[in-house]
């Protein structure tokens, strides 16, 4: 079966669960769009940091791992409260700031990824709250 | 005879209190305070203290006893989400729209709620999407024609004992709570009590004449959290949007 086939499938079963499905009730959203079990290390430097809801993000330029090349990467964190939770500050980050990170990318290719662990320039390391994952590669 | 006149104002004081007190709470008990759902959740989800006494998870949440074709329908959505999600493809949701859960979702405190007891109403705050519902006391429902749809609903309760019962109708129909359809006659009644001085049950059931063969019943469980204080939880930067092609959460990344 080629792929277009495939995908025209799961268009129509798309379709057919959203008529049934007006509004399914699940807390904020899902984070299966990101690989389930690849995680890399990225390191770069801070664009911007959004602390804000339902998700904090934050955006780093930062080089490719495999192809070598640099790229803008969104990383997408918890919510604010689950952040805060797990002891990060609303001004931890900065436009400047050199951070690490180990991420799932997204499965599609483009350059965002779901935060496992970052670490900042001073050394400290924050998670990501549970439902997010913790890292698997050091 | 001094004592007893002591005696007969402290009984006379006693019976002019009662009421009162019943109208707030039962003698002995006080819910009011933070609450994280119960098994806890994990790091960066809550206190991660666990109860000094070990208390027993409550079982999962049955399937709904949906009339047909209802139940074929919602077993096959059921299916098929997870299979759209297994493939990274996952159905849009309310949560991806910013939308509150409403009833009885919000009850599941996806964070932690705050309960506050104050004459002639328990007022329920759950900091996911700043939702709130108010219980009023000792009041009358509204019938089901008369309840303006709303997310969290139209609750009244009352103290039977040491348990704080809720009756709940009016919740918008749109709302469902894990995808399953109800109708503008669904009510719920909770049954709320202390366990202990740090536990608290939630007897959830919900009936529905139109849609369930008979009551849906489960349990939900929080401990205490004395310490929390609710943050605010306004959903002003979704960044998901459902993809026009495939109709699954996307990511915007630029």
């Amino acid at each position: 079966m080629s792929p277009g086939c495939d995908r025209l499938r799961l268009a129509v079963a798309a379709i057919a669960i959203g008529l049934i499905a007006i509004a399914p009730a699940r807390a904020h959203h899902s984070f299966a769009p990101y690989e389930p079990t690849l995680q890399i290390k990225l390191s770069g430097v801070v664009t911007e940091f959004k602390w804000g809801n339902p998700h904090v993000y934050f955006e780093i330029d930062a080089t490719d791992p495999t192809t070598g090349a640099a790229r803008h990467w969104l990383i997408e964190g918890a919510s604010t409260s689950i952040l805060n939770r797990a002891g990060w500050k609303f001004n931890m980050l900065k436009p400047g700031d050199k951070v690490t990170v180990i991420v799932s990318p997204l499965r599609n290719g483009e350059p965002a990824a779901l935060l496992k662990q970052v670490t900042l320039a001073d050394g400290r390391k924050f998670s990501n709250g549970a439902a997010a994952g913790t890292a698997t590669i050091e | 005879m001094r004592f007893k006149l002591i005696v007969a104002i402290l009984t006379a004081a006693a019976a002019a209190g009662a009421p009162v007190l019943a109208q707030t709470r039962s003698a002995g008990r006080n819910i009011t305070g933070s609450w994280e759902v119960y098994p806890l959740r994990g790091e960066g989800f809550g206190s991660g203290v666990p109860p000094k006494t070990p208390i027993a998870a409550p079982k999962p949440i049955p399937e709904p006893p949906l009339r047909q074709p209802h139940l074929d329908q919602w077993r096959a959505l059921q299916a098929q989400n997870a299979e759209l999600t297994r493939k990274g493809l996952p159905p849009p949701s309310s949560g991806m729209a910013c939308m509150p859960e409403g009833m009885p979702g919000m009850m599941g405190a996806t964070f932690p709620m705050e309960i506050l007891e104050t004459p002639g109403q328990v007022t329920i705050i759950e900091e996911a999407y700043n939702q709130v519902r108010r219980i009023y006391l000792n009041a009358t429902a509204p019938a089901p024609e008369d309840a303006e749809p709303r997310y969290a609903g139209h609750s009244t309760g009352r103290w039977d004992g040491a348990t704080l019962v809720v009756n709940t109708v009016g919740v918008k129909e749109s709302v469902r709570f894990r995808n399953v359809p109800h109708s503008a006659r669904m009510r719920i009644t909770e049954r709320i009590r202390q366990i202990n001085d740090e536990m608290l049950e939630n007897q959830v059931t919900v009936d529905d004449p139109e849609y369930l063969t008979g009551p849906w019943t489960w349990t939900w469980m929080y401990k205490r959290w004395p310490t929390y204080r609710i943050e605010e939880y306004v959903c002003d930067d979704n960044r998901y949007f459902e993809d026009p092609t495939l109709r699954y959460q996307r990511l915007r990344v630029n």
